[in-house]
Parts: C-alpha cells; structure tokens; sequence
C-alpha cells in the first residue's frame, strides 16, 4: 500500500486535532468522563444484548405512530428498498442529512443508475458530493479541502464567480441546498439512535439540514444500522449527554430531534444488518458495535492525522473504520488498513463507549493471519525467530559477532543499503551492544545502598529485548537505582515476552514465547520492568492469552519501574547532583503503553522534574506517538518518518538539553532521528536520569 | 438556574433578552422589525392564537410558498428551557411549527422563566409522553440551541448554514 502524505491535509488535521482536544477539555469540565462513558457503554452493551427484542419493540411503537418499518439483510436489500420508495411516491429527486449508512451501501450511485438524483444536504458532504470526492472524516467530511478549492467547486457548480471566503462560501451553499431540498420528493436522514419504547428516531446535527430534510419533502425515508437501537428515552439522553461533548466538544449540538412517525405523507424505516448480527454474535468483536460514531478516534488518530481518510479508510475510518470494514466489506478490505494503525490505544482514551479498538485490531489482524494467510517478512521474524527462543538467541549472538561490521563508534549502526534505505534514513537505527545486558550485570553488578544491601527486599529486573541487546547502560542504570535504595536486585528471565508477534497478529508463536519465559519465572518478588510494551505483555496480554494461574500471578507481579520507584522511594529521590549543577532543561515523552496502559506518566515526570530539581517543559502532543510502533515502522516507514519529524520538531521548540522516557522503543526512534537531525539533545530513560540519587 | 440557562444560551451563540413583560418583549421585537425593514415573519401556530400574540401580532403574518424560500423573521415559543446548555426545548405538534424554527433568518423564542429547568432529564417523562402521543399525528421533541452552525469548510465555525443565524431569547415572565 504506497501511502502518500500531503502537507498541507496534515497540517490542518493536526491542528484540527489540538483545537479539539482542548474544546473537549474544556467542555467536559466538571463532568466525570469517566463515569459518563461507562453509563453509555453499559447501556449500549444492555441494549447490543436486547438487539432482537427493542428491534421488535421500536417496530411495534413507529408502525402504531404510521411509520412503516422494513428490514434489509444487507446493502442491495436495502438500495432496493429505497428505490422502490422513491418510484411509488414519484420521486426524481432525493435529499439526504447526513448519512454514513448510505455511504457504507453506495446509496447515491445505485440511485443515480436508476434515474433518480440524490442530494446531499450537509454542507460538508454537499461539498465533497459537489466535487466527486468521497468523506475523509465522519463528522467533517470535506476536511480535506481547502477554502480556496472549495470555491473552485462551487464556481464550477454554479456557474458564477465565487468568493473564497467562508462565510461567502457557507451563503452560497446555503442557497443552492434549500431549492433543493424544496425541489425533493423525500428526504433521506440515518439515526443517532432508534427509541424502542416510543418508537421515535434521535437525529443530532448543528446545520438544520436535518429539520429541513425531514419536514419539507412529502416522504422521510430513514436508513439505520440495527445497533442504534436503545431501549427508551432516557438511554437518548444518556448518549446526548456525551455525544456531542466527544465529537465536537460542543456541550450540546444546535438541532437535536425525536421524531415519531410521518411528518408529511409518509415515513420509511429501513432497519439495516449488513452483516451485524454476525458481528453481534461474535464475542471476540461485537464490542465494535458500541460506536456511536462520535469520531473521537478519529480525532486523536496519529496516523489518521498524517494521512487523512482518502487512505486510512475503504467507507468507514481509522481503527475503528477498519474493524467495521472487516465485517461489512469483507476481510480483504481491511487488510491493509489493519497494519496502518500504530496500536498506540490512544484512541480508547477518548472512546465515548470503551472500545477497545487496538486490542481489537491486534484480534483482527490475527483473523487476517489465519483466513487470508501471512505476509512473508512476517513469518520469517515471528514464527521463524521470534516464536523460537532458541532461534533468537542464535540471532542476537550471530547480530554481536557481526558488530564490527556494522557498528560505528558512536554506537549506531552504518546505513542500510539499497532498498533498505526507507527504514534508516529518518532514524539512525543502533548497533548492538558488546555485552548484553544479562551479561553485563553477572560480570560488573556489585550491591551497594545505605545500611544492609538488600534490606528492602528483594526485586527482578526484566529489561526486555532492546535493553539486553541494545542498550545494557539503560538495565544497569536501573540495577543502581535500585540497588542503592536498598533492594536485592535479581535478573529475571531474558527472553523475548512475545509483544511483536503478538501485535502483528501471530498468536501461536507470541504463545510460544510468552510460555517458554514464563517457564523461567520465579520467585514471588515484584518484577520491575523498563519497557511498557514488555510491561503489557507480561502483566495483561501475555497472562490473558497463556491462561493459566502462574502467568495470572506474575501479571500481578509486574510494576513499571517509575511506578515502583514513586511508590516505595518517593522521599529517597533527591536532587541529582551532576544535572543539577547544569541546570538542565528537561522534557517528556509519552511512551504509548506507559500512559495509555499503565496510566503512569505523571509519575515519571514526578521522579524526573525532583532528581534534575527542574520544571518539565511540556512538549506539544506529548503523547503523540513517537512513529517507532515495532514492526508498524517497517510496515509503514514514510508514516513513521512523518510522525518522527513531528516529535523532534516539538522537542526542538523547549529548547530543553534532555528527553526524558520510558520506554527503549522511542529511545530507539528519537534518538535516531536526533542522531540524523544533528540535534544536540540527550535522550535518556528515566533509570538513567535517577542514576545519581 | 435563569443565569445560568442566559449564559449557556449565549455561549451557544443566542442573544438573550430579560424584557420586564410580554408588552416590553412584543414592543423590542416589533423594533427590530422596524429597524430592519421588515413588516412580516413566519409565526409559530402556538403562538398566533394565543393572546396577547394574536392581537399584536396580527397583520404581520407572512406565509411561506414554493416560490419563496427565503424569510427573514420567525416568531416561536418554547415549552422548556434547559439551564445546563442553554437549550429551548419544542414539544411540536405540527409541521408548520417546526419549520418557523428553521427557516427564517432571525428566530425570535418567547421562553416563561418558570419554564427553565436544570437538564434534559428533568423533563424526561415529559419527553417520553409527548413521543407517546397518538393524538397528533407526528410528535416531535425540538432541541434547540443557538443559532444554525457549521464548522465544514477548514473547521472554522460559521453561523447560519440551514437555519437561522440569529437566534433571539426573550425569557419572560
């Protein structure tokens, strides 16, 4: 998939991103988001478990308001349907609110074959319908075009000079809708929720189109997908309440509707499965049915905002878009798109209903594996090394015997030749290191720590791949810190955790791995651990994939080490003395895993701002992902070069002299691209920075 | 709860008016008319039957056709107002209604103060009965609040893309 990245698109959906991130912010003051998304996942999750039953009572309720409701199994049933509404009431012309459904079924192409002209009335999706383009976003579909391109369309449309102002622009199409809307026979609008107990649909909008659509055309057809369902009023309002605050950080839209039965001549529900019932039978997955559609995903997407929904979409986008592609269009369809989202669950952050949308693809890639087979790379490196301890071993020993070739003296590796290029070019990638880490501690660790070494107890340190294989200094720091608060510092086992074959959808050979560590494991003391991704795997995926009760328990075992240190030593870290004297600037960087799993980034910056006695400058998009991703980056290493160059555009502007982290996967990916930016910043893990208390 | 509902109205982008009486609410209306040139606007059908409105009002009625698309003035009022977001609420009855609410350029909304309430869900009951209804033949429960918006072209916020771009509030007593 050859992805290219447009500048401009990029800019505006970044910025898009962060004037929506503090809208939100700002309208979810004094509301427990919280608390408000659990109330309207459980509803929805209520109401998912109900589907058949509100179903039939929505039915029962629209047909006594004169409503006539209609099911369509999938999207020809339902084109055909519609068709047939539009000829028994006489209609050329259709005007649509709205409609992601109509989209999802190629609504407006069936009805154009069949002479009938349909019009969009949202003024987005007028514009992109204007311009033969399709949505690139569900809330704000011609995002993609600019004020001046725009102008040209209508120009083109109308015929006449058109000002490339706004509100120009916003008069003009204001115009040209409502003699159309006048001119319908029908009015096409979707629904934000279908009310059982009173038979009512929920449409929520802020243009008015949708008042206009379903109340001056003699006929309302209305095309919802059988999740919307909800079982009364109430359950609307719980969605109202939240819906709006999500999408657009508004704390309630300009036009919200409960419309029961015909306004005009008639009213037409189509009730639309497409595959759904499937999805809801499935357990593994029908969580994705609980998305209302708020696009909150989209909105914090990092890789959606690189490169937009013309490429991360087939109808529907991002992650979420992907797993709805994979059952509605079909798993081919959302191959590709699968391996364009980062897994960074920055997105279930936001989600208004708790999907968890990258565990989700990470299933889904899996059920790509498996019914569409692997792709080569793939296999080699994770069935082949990564699923085989042995093997990676003999990798890693034949990678240090090779260093000499490879390595500079600086620590990074020589350029990679020929086609290998795109994955060096925007990150020096490191060499490995002469000792591993594992080695490194057995020959040069000696305890030390006020009073008896060790009186604190005892902890194991698992450092993960990088660290005992790339970078040994990151593990020792760690072992020093620990040692000199008086822990008994142990190795734990170093094998590989099973996280990238996991990610990239091999079940059985991160089983494998995971297995053959656990096996290893002992012991009942804390296991510290100085990569998120590792972390994650060892705590959440790794015990929920293996299943049995040791790998439970060392799930429970397992602490990130800044965590830990906070925890237990809040009061032992003190100022560093060498840092200080510098007065060092100092940033952060969120690692995914380490704030959108483990929920610890305040505590790093914590122990980071007192050991260098500094204030952290915040980065803009802390949390935005650095690109690395694991294998994400070789998947997709012009997304991954995007996303790198903001992050070091955003360390750049502080002006600080250290960036402080938490994970060796973005110390890999940072100090990379400061390596080939020439950037005169020290990049260092948080061990390394408390490594002098 | 009245300043609170004011402040969430105008932060949504409506104007809000306290007159003292529906005399002094009907005579700034009729001002604005004045100023504007106007002598006729869209009137709600709950509202042109009811007195005062009737009698003021009469004379100014201007009724929408197939050739004319555009109005400038509507006159509606609302059944509750909701505190927590500035929202006027419609219980509606008829077509005609509805559209008063959307078509004009300005929309002027008579709100009883007594009528303002904390949130959606005090009035949730009244909703589910309203939507219940079987004797009129489509009932429909109308938020509204502020004017018609759009953030479509480069997320620049715009007012007025379908429905008014002016909504006045006159919360009388």
């Amino acid at each position: 998939m050859k992805i290219k990245i447009d500048p401009v698109l990029k800019k505006v959906l970044q910025d898009f991103s962060k004037s929506y991130q503090a809208t939100r912010e700002n309208v979810l003051r004094g509301y427990d988001f919280e608390e408000m998304r659990t109330a309207l996942a459980g509803l929805k999750d209520r109401a998912l478990d109900r589907n058949d039953e509100l179903l039939a009572r929505f039915e029962e309720k629209a047909r006594a308001h004169g409503s006539v409701v209609l099911r369509a199994k999938d999207g020809s049933e339902a084109n055909d349907l519609i068709l047939k509404i539009c000829r028994d009431h006489g209609a050329a012309k259709i005007v649509k609110a709205k409609s992601m459904v109509s989209e999802e079924i190629g609504l407006n192409a069936f009805l154009a074959k069949n002479g009938i002209e349909a019009v969009e009335t949202d003024l987005g999706e007028w514009i992109v319908q204007s311009a033969a383009e399709h949505p690139t976003h569900m809330v704000l579909p011609a995002i993609h075009l600019t004020r001046g391109e725009i102008a040209e369309v209508f120009a083109a449309k109308t015929g006449k000079a058109v000002p490339d102002d706004i509100p120009s622009l916003v008069r003009v199409a204001r115009g040209e809708i409502r003699r159309e809307i006048f001119a319908a026979q029908a009015g096409l609008t979707g629904a934000n929720a279908l009310i059982a107990d009173s038979g009512a649909i929920l449409l929520v909008t802020n243009e008015g189109n949708g008042r206009l659509v379903t109340t001056i055309p003699p006929v309302h057809i209305v095309l919802a997908s059988i999740e919307k369902v909800l079982a009364t009023v109430g359950d609307a309002l719980t969605l109202l309440r939240l819906l709006p605050r999500n999408a657009t950080g508004q704390s309630i839209t300009s036009y919200v509707s409960f419309i029961a039965g015909p306004h005009r001549d008639a009213q037409y529900i189509i009730l639309l499965d497409n595959n759904r019932s499937k999805l809801l039978a499935d357990r593994e997955f029908r969580d994705v049915l609980r998305c209302v559609k708020c696009s909150a995903c989209l909105n914090v997407c990092p890789v959606y905002q690189v490169i937009g929904g013309e490429a991360y979409a087939h109808i529907y986008m991002g992650g979420i878009g992907t797993l709805f592609t994979a059952w509605i269009h079909g798993l081919q369809e959302s191959k590709d798109l699968a391996k364009l989202c980062l897994r960074c669950h920055r997105c279930e952050q936001y989600c208004a209903t708790k999907i968890p949308i990258a565990d989700l693809i990470t299933a889904l890639a899996e059920k790509i594996n498996r019914e569409t087979g692997k792709p080569l790379w793939k296999k080699m490196a994770f069935d082949g090394v990564m699923g085989r301890p042995a093997a990676l071993k003999t990798a890693f020993a034949a990678a240090r015997t090779g260093r000499r070739l490879i390595a500079r003296k600086d620590g990074f590796s020589r350029k990679l030749p020929l086609w290998l290029k795109k994955y060096d070019r925007f990150r020096a990638l490191p060499a490995p290191a002469t000792r591993p880490f594992s080695a490194v501690f057995e020959r040069d660790f000696v305890p030390a720590g006020a009073g008896r070494p060790g009186a604190k107890g005892g902890v194991q340190i698992y450092a993960g791949c990088l660290i005992e294989h790339f970078y040994p200094e990151i593990g020792m720091a760690a072992v020093r810190v620990l040692s000199k608060l008086g822990y008994e510092v142990k190795l734990a086992p170093s094998g590989c955790c099973g996280f990238p074959p996991s990610n990239g959808g091999f079940r059985k050979a991160s089983l494998k791995a995971f297995t053959a560590l656990l096996k290893d494991f002992n012991g009942d003391e804390p296991v510290i651990t100085l990569c998120p991704t590792c972390a994650t795997m060892l705590a959440k995926r790794g015990p929920s994939i293996e299943g049995s009760e040791k790998a439970r328990k060392l799930g429970s075992r397992v602490i990130p080490f800044s965590r830990f240190v906070l925890e237990r030593e809040e009061n032992a870290v003190r100022p560093m003395t060498g840092e200080a004297r510098k007065k060092a600037k100092v940033t952060y960087h969120d690692s995914c895993h380490h704030k959108n799993i483990f929920k610890t980034e305040k505590d790093s910056r914590k122990l980071v701002a007192t050991a260098l006695r500094s204030e952290i400058i915040e980065m803009d998009e802390a949390d935005a992902c650095c690109g690395f991703g694991g294998s994400f980056s070789v998947d997709n290493p012009e997304i991954s070069a995007a996303l790198l160059a903001d992050k070091l555009a955003a360390i750049a502007k502080t002006e600080a002299d250290i960036v402080a982290l938490d994970c060796p996967g973005c110390l890999l990916q940072i100090r990379g691209g400061c390596r080939r930016q020439g950037m005169n910043v020290r990049v260092a893990h948080t061990a390394e920075l408390l490594d002098a208390i | 709860m009245i300043e609170k509902f004011a402040e969430m109205a105008k932060a949504a982008g409506a104007e809000v008016e306290t007159p003292g009486n529906l005399a002094e609410a009907i005579s700034f209306i009729k001002k604005y008319l004045g100023k504007a040139g106007l002598d006729g606007a869209l009137i709600s059908p709950d509202l042109k039957n009811r007195n005062p409105f009737d009698r003021e009002f009469s004379g100014l009625e201007t009724k929408l056709c197939g050739c004319n698309l555009w109005v400038e003035a509507g006159f509606v009022a609302a059944d509750y107002g909701l505190a927590e977001t500035g929202t006027l609420v419609h219980l509606d009855r008829s077509d005609e209604e509805k559209n008063v609410w959307t078509l004009p350029e300005v929309c002027f909304c008579f709100l009883e103060r007594q009528k303002i309430v904390p949130s959606a869900e005090a009035i949730e009951s009244l909703i589910s009965a309203h939507l219940s209804r079987t004797d009129v033949s489509s009932p429909q429960v109308s938020f509204i609040t502020g004017p018609s918006r759009t953030a479509d072209i480069e997320c620049r916020l715009t007012i007025g893309v379908h429905g008014p771009s002016r909504l006045v509030i006159l919360i009388v007593p």
